[in-house]
């Protein structure tokens, strides 16, 4: 099944077109890794699919319904941005809990903990004092929590010590189990050890 | 060449909108002109045909810019956006009109220019709202943002319009009670006066129409520039 | 209805742990007082006549640089996106932040009461319609100015730009919101405070109602 899918996807910000002409789909079971230098659109196109920005022609499919149509899906779907985001006030276990109950996900007892544990961070800090490699591992751990069906990853592996991207790709492989994942990145070697399909952009 | 072509040509319609209305507003200055001066105001209640026309329809312009903008959010056509922003700047200029014309009636009626009772405060909070709503427009650049908080600014404003005009009610005003008054249905003036202020309503609708139509026509040809250069 | 409360109580702790936005907007509030007290003082009754406008001008202002803080805790910490991304129709999200708003400017409104009762002689003796005033005033403000922030949020320009917006809409409320307390204050019948009351809840109930509805269409995305 086609999870994600793009089709003649034109958007522009101003006058500038950012992206022309893109056609993309990435199946369940599929881990797609977008490639290209800075500036050629791949945060745009992963926000365009996470249905963040609409763009001005071409159509987006997700859970093969129309991007504009999902609606109860957007539980199933997950974004994320880098640098990630985090409430910087809050404390990692509390920006999980906030992020599953507003996701309309049951809270279970120890089950933020355990996945925080998973991926080598302990609880009870605030956000403000972890470095920007925790910060990425905490977006692991909310992705081991939500279990997306379609993950969408900006740079993804960027901060990561070697543990921590031996963890990457066994999180990714596991989504990819029944999910779809459409990833951006600049790392060439990381693209071919996490990707079934590598798609180039060029200005 | 098609589009250098409509830069020089108006469509019938609107063409004909125009050309009418001018008509109907030079017969309303005549009709205003032979209408018998008012028992208490003398001729002074004269630049109320104007006032009143413009005031209606500057009410109007702000419903249908309004109405467009909920148009908008709905069916995320350009086309509404545009015609919703130039209802909201004709309605802008003809409640600016509408202030002018009552000042120069106020100054020797109430011996001041501007007091500060509820329908002229709640006047002046109706001309500030639209005049946030253009200056919101100009900070926006991408066009769908811009389109979408401009509607919520124009939706918001219209359902300020009923407050507005409810307020004559609600609070104790020296106002003119309104000429023609919709919720009792009567009509306080002498006939002469009434066909003047019908046919100066008529001319200011006409002319709004027309202005509507070509406002909306330019903004249409000046997004599509935009978008060929883009 | 959980969402809503739980986003709510969310933004508030971060607002009381981050304590930037409610302390500045107290500080703003205390030098907004002095300088009214300098401009209107020192004559005990102009200043006790001015009270009830300098009560609600004060707290329009306050309001607008809170109402910054709605969407501006989301804008910091680049979690705009999340919160739009969340399952189903996004009215509760403006009711979460309204709530948050609706808190915040009550707790001021609060502390503002006093102040003015302090510095500017307004009598305390019909509290229970003032407090009444204080919270249909607030959710008036608070409801309008929830929408709009929301809409300049991703704007550079949005703290220029939200007072602006806010400040047109909300006239009637700081109009009936000062007559009413003008009318406790000196002691009118309460027949007449009621109606004042009743023209703040139909204002309440019409802006909560168009602005919830409206916000889901708005909001980009």
């Amino acid at each position: 099944m086609t999870l994600i899918e793009l089709e003649n996807v034109w958007k522009r910000y101003g006058r500038e077109w950012v992206l022309r002409d893109i056609s993309l789909s990435v199946d369940a079971g599929e881990v797609v890794a977008l490639l290209g230098p800075n500036g050629v659109g791949k945060t745009t196109l992963l926000r365009v699919a996470a249905t963040l920005t609409r763009p001005q022609k071409g159509t987006v499919r997700l859970f093969g319904k129309p991007a504009r149509r999902i609606d109860a899906e957007r539980g199933e779907l997950l974004y994320l941005a880098n640098p990630p985001a985090f409430y910087r006030h809050l404390s990692g276990e509390e920006n999980l809990q906030s992020s599953l109950q507003l996701m309309g996900k049951p809270v279970l007892d120890g089950e933020i903990e355990a996945a925080m544990r998973a991926v080598g961070l302990a609880p009870g800090k605030p956000v403000s004092a972890y470095s920007s490699g925790m910060k990425k591992r905490l977006t692991m751990a909310r992705i081991r929590l939500l279990k997306p069906k379609v993950l969408l990853l900006d740079e993804p592996e960027t901060a990561l010590d070697a543990e921590g991207r031996e963890m990457l790709l066994a999180l990714i492989d596991e989504v990819k189990r029944g999910g779809a994942v459409l990833l951006a990145t600049h790392d060439r070697e990381f693209a071919r050890a996490v990707a079934d399909r590598e798609v180039v952009m060029r200005p | 060449m098609e589009p250098k072509r409509a830069k020089q040509r108006l469509d019938p319609l609107t063409q004909g909108l125009l050309w009418v209305g001018f008509l109907t507003l030079a017969a309303g200055l005549f009709f205003a002109l032979k209408a018998p001066p008012d028992v208490q105001q003398g001729y002074l209640v004269r630049i109320l045909y104007l006032h009143v026309a413009a005031a209606w329809t500057g009410y109007l312009a702000f419903i249908v810019a309004g109405v467009y903008a909920l148009l908008y959010l709905v069916r995320e056509d350009p086309r509404f956006d545009r015609l919703s922003a130039a209802s909201a700047e004709i309605g802008l200029w003809l409640s600016l009109l509408m202030v002018l014309g009552g000042m120069m009636w106020a100054r020797p009626t109430w011996g001041v220019y501007w007091v500060w009772e509820p329908r002229l405060t709640s006047v002046a909070v109706m001309v500030a709202i639209y005049a946030a709503y253009f200056l919101l427009r100009q900070a926006i650049e991408d066009p769908e943002m811009r389109a979408k908080a401009a509607a919520g600014v124009a939706i918001l404003g219209v359902i300020n319009i009923p407050i507005t005009y409810m307020s004559v009610y609600w609070w104790r005003s020296i106002h003119q009670t309104a000429s023609i008054d919709i919720i009792n249905r009567r009509v306080n003036m002498a006939p002469e006066m009434v066909t003047a202020l019908l046919v100066n309503l008529l001319a200011f609708t006409l002319i709004y129409l027309g202005f509507l139509r070509l406002k909306g026509m330019l903004a249409e040809m000046g997004a599509r520039e935009e978008e060929q250069s883009g | 209805m959980k969402r809503i409360l739980v986003l709510a109580l969310r933004d508030l702790r971060i607002e009381f742990r981050g304590r930037s936005g409610l302390l500045s907007a107290l500080f703003f509030l205390g030098v907004v007082l002095l300088i009214l007290g300098f401009a209107l003082g020192p004559e005990e009754n102009d200043l006790r006549r001015a009270a009830p406008g300098v009560l609600w001008v004060a707290l329009a202002f306050a309001g607008s640089l809170l109402a910054g803080r709605v969407w501006a805790v989301e804008v910091e910490n680049g979690t705009l996106d999340d919160l739009l991304l969340t399952p189903g129709s996004r009215e509760w999200i403006y009711w979460g932040k309204f709530l948050f708003l609706w808190v915040l400017l009550l707790l001021v409104a609060l502390v503002l009461l006093f102040m003015v009762a302090g510095m500017f002689y307004l009598p305390l003796d019909r509290a229970p319609g003032l407090f009444l005033t204080l919270i249909l005033g607030a959710t008036g403000y608070a409801a309008v100015a929830t929408f709009y922030a929301g809409i300049v949020v991703r704007l550079s320009t949005a703290q220029l730009v939200l007072p602006i917006l806010v400040f047109t809409v909300v006239v009637p409320v700081i109009l009936a919101a000062v007559r009413a307390t003008v009318g406790l204050a000196e002691g009118a019948a309460m027949a007449e405070v009621a109606s004042w009351w009743k023209f703040l809840a139909a204002f309440d109930l019409i802006y909560l109602t168009a602005c919830s509805l409206l916000f889901p269409f708005v909001i980009e995305g």
